[in-house]
């Protein structure tokens, strides 16, 4: 597990629709402890997607650095696994092959990328469904293989990027749970985009709220896990919690 | 999300080969229809055998075809030449595709040529050919292969630029590196449209092969039609004819539709017309 570190970082494009150079992440620094969870609200525009982005290597970076490890990350990479908005399954591999992508391409022979890939299955409740096709799959279900997907490549870092948004209400009360449940058993790192202030209360040990492509603070969240919503939704720490990062977002 | 047949049980198995059963005899009846029409009028108008041959004659025609072998010579060498011309055109018309479809400068720059060549793509190019490659087996595989080559590029194109970027990027986020990007993503998330080329391009081709075959070779379909044709046998003629349409069929519904199916079905994706 190694720790990431952004340090002044910034993202300046041309815009030509607006015939100008726009700034969608002006300053952000940022430590993630290994095994961490942060989450990342902020209100559209802020740049939270961008700043994950830059850190999955999907968009280039205009200043500042990011670091693993102490060092500098450019373009994609195995180290820090993404979980897609959109899901980003393989529509023409089963699920089996979808989560066994990762191992594949560091070389790891069929059977026991297989064995993986099936724990991961495990997992997330899945492996009845190995052997199914992506677009056989509920999009809750279909969100499960690439949350594990991304988990059994064993990233540094695991990016998130509103996962949960395109799925139904219940159903996404279900799948933070069962993340909370598999972070627990596996401490990966994760940094969780989302504009859904509960969900980023809920899931993280630290909430970092941005406005405008800055940092505007940052809040420990010290609920007790393991957490569900039940409790959460009686429980005054988490209501308070969740006020005041609501406030913050609000205000930004 | 849909399910597809794959999960569902024996009975509607069953349901669908009645189906497909009965969607053949739907399929067959017009056609049936139209020979009906052919044993009647011939004989009510008494149409001289120059003009249009009696059902009877292109039964025995057939047969005659049948019994020396001269069918299977013909049906031989035009399938070799199909078959030959378009492994060449998909052979080279896929890794253009890919490439345009990869790097936007390569594709601007080749579009016009394209939209040029696809034009003359086919039997325009049989004089220059015969002049290349002699009368015969190249110049007519030259010829398909050209039929092939234009549509199967450019619906690798359209199959690489349909797929979506956020599925290179979990490729690449998982540790893909170029050539896995090709095997892994560019190329089985072209399929379905590269098959849908192959199976327009092969459409014209076939055409094209008729055509060709008439004027620059000494075998096959094609040939079998225009000699007929010196001696007024319109029974070989309109044998010949129902041959290239069936056969054709045949290639069609038994090997392209159900690979464009398989693919698309599969891999629950959308045609994009």
């Amino acid at each position: 597990m190694k720790t990431l570190s952004l340090r002044n970082l910034g993202k300046t494009y041309f815009d030509p629709y607006a015939g100008a150079h726009v700034t969608a992440v002006h300053d952000v620094s940022l430590d993630v402890e290994p095994g961490e969870f942060i989450s990342v609200v902020g209100p559209s525009g802020c740049g939270k997607t961008t700043i994950l982005n830059m850190i999955a290597g999907f968009i280039p970076y205009s200043k500042g650095d990011i670091l693993l490890d102490g060092k500098p990350v450019h373009g994609p990479g195995p180290e820090r696994g993404v979980v897609f908005q959109s899901f980003a399954l393989f529509p023409w591999k089963t699920v089996l092959d979808n989560v066994g992508f990762g191992p594949k391409m560091r070389g790891v022979p069929k059977a026991e990328r297989d064995r993986i890939a099936r724990e991961y299955l495990a997992l997330a409740g899945l492996s009845h469904a190995a052997h199914r096709y992506p677009n056989e799959l509920s999009g809750g279900m279909q969100q499960r293989v690439g949350v594990v997907r991304a988990l059994a490549n064993n990233p540094d870092v695991l990016l998130m990027d509103e996962p949960f948004a395109s799925v139904d209400a219940q159903t996404r009360m279900t799948l933070q749970e069962e993340l909370t449940r598999i972070w627990q058993e596996r401490k990966p790192t994760v940094i969780f985009i989302t504009h859904d202030v509960p969900e980023a209360v809920f899931l993280a040990n630290r909430v970092v709220v941005l406005s405008k492509g800055r940092v505007l603070d940052e809040i420990a969240v010290d609920l007790p896990r393991p957490r569900v919503w039940d409790d959460l939704v009686k429980d005054d720490r988490f209501k308070q919690l969740s006020a005041r990062v609501l406030q913050m977002v609000r205000a930004a | 999300m849909q399910v597809t047949g794959s999960l569902k049980g024996r009975s509607s198995r069953l349901m669908r080969s009645v189906n497909s059963l009965a969607g053949a005899a739907m399929f067959v009846a017009p056609l049936l229809a139209l020979v009906a029409i052919w044993a009647i009028v011939v004989p009510l108008f008494n149409v001289n055998p120059r003009v249009f041959p009696s059902v009877g004659a292109v039964g025995a025609a057939a047969l005659d075809s049948i019994r020396d072998g001269t069918l299977f010579t013909h049906v031989g060498a035009s399938l070799l030449r199909v078959g030959l011309g378009t492994l060449i055109g998909i052979a080279t018309a896929v890794p253009l595709g890919i490439a345009m479809g990869v790097s936007p400068t390569v594709a601007a720059f080749l579009t016009p040529l394209f939209r040029f060549f696809s034009v003359l793509a086919g039997i325009a190019w049989i004089p220059i050919a015969t002049l290349w490659f002699g009368y015969g087996f190249g110049a007519i595989v030259f010829v398909i292969f050209n039929a092939v080559f234009f549509v199967v590029a450019y619906n690798t194109l359209l199959g690489v630029r349909t797929i979506p970027h956020t599925l290179r990027n979990a490729a690449a986020s998982l540790g893909a590196g170029r050539w896995a990007l090709l095997t892994e993503v560019l190329l089985p998330g072209a399929l379905p449209n590269i098959v849908t080329g192959i199976r327009t391009g092969l459409g014209f081709a076939w055409r094209g092969l008729i055509a060709a075959e008439m004027i620059a070779t000494n075998v096959g379909l094609g040939y079998m039609l225009f000699v007929a044709r010196d001696f007024y046998r319109t029974e070989v003629i309109v044998f010949g004819m129902i041959v290239i349409g069936v056969l054709w069929l045949l290639i069609d519904r038994l090997l392209l539709v159900p690979l464009e199916r398989a693919t698309i079905e599969r891999w629950g994706m959308v045609r994009r017309a």
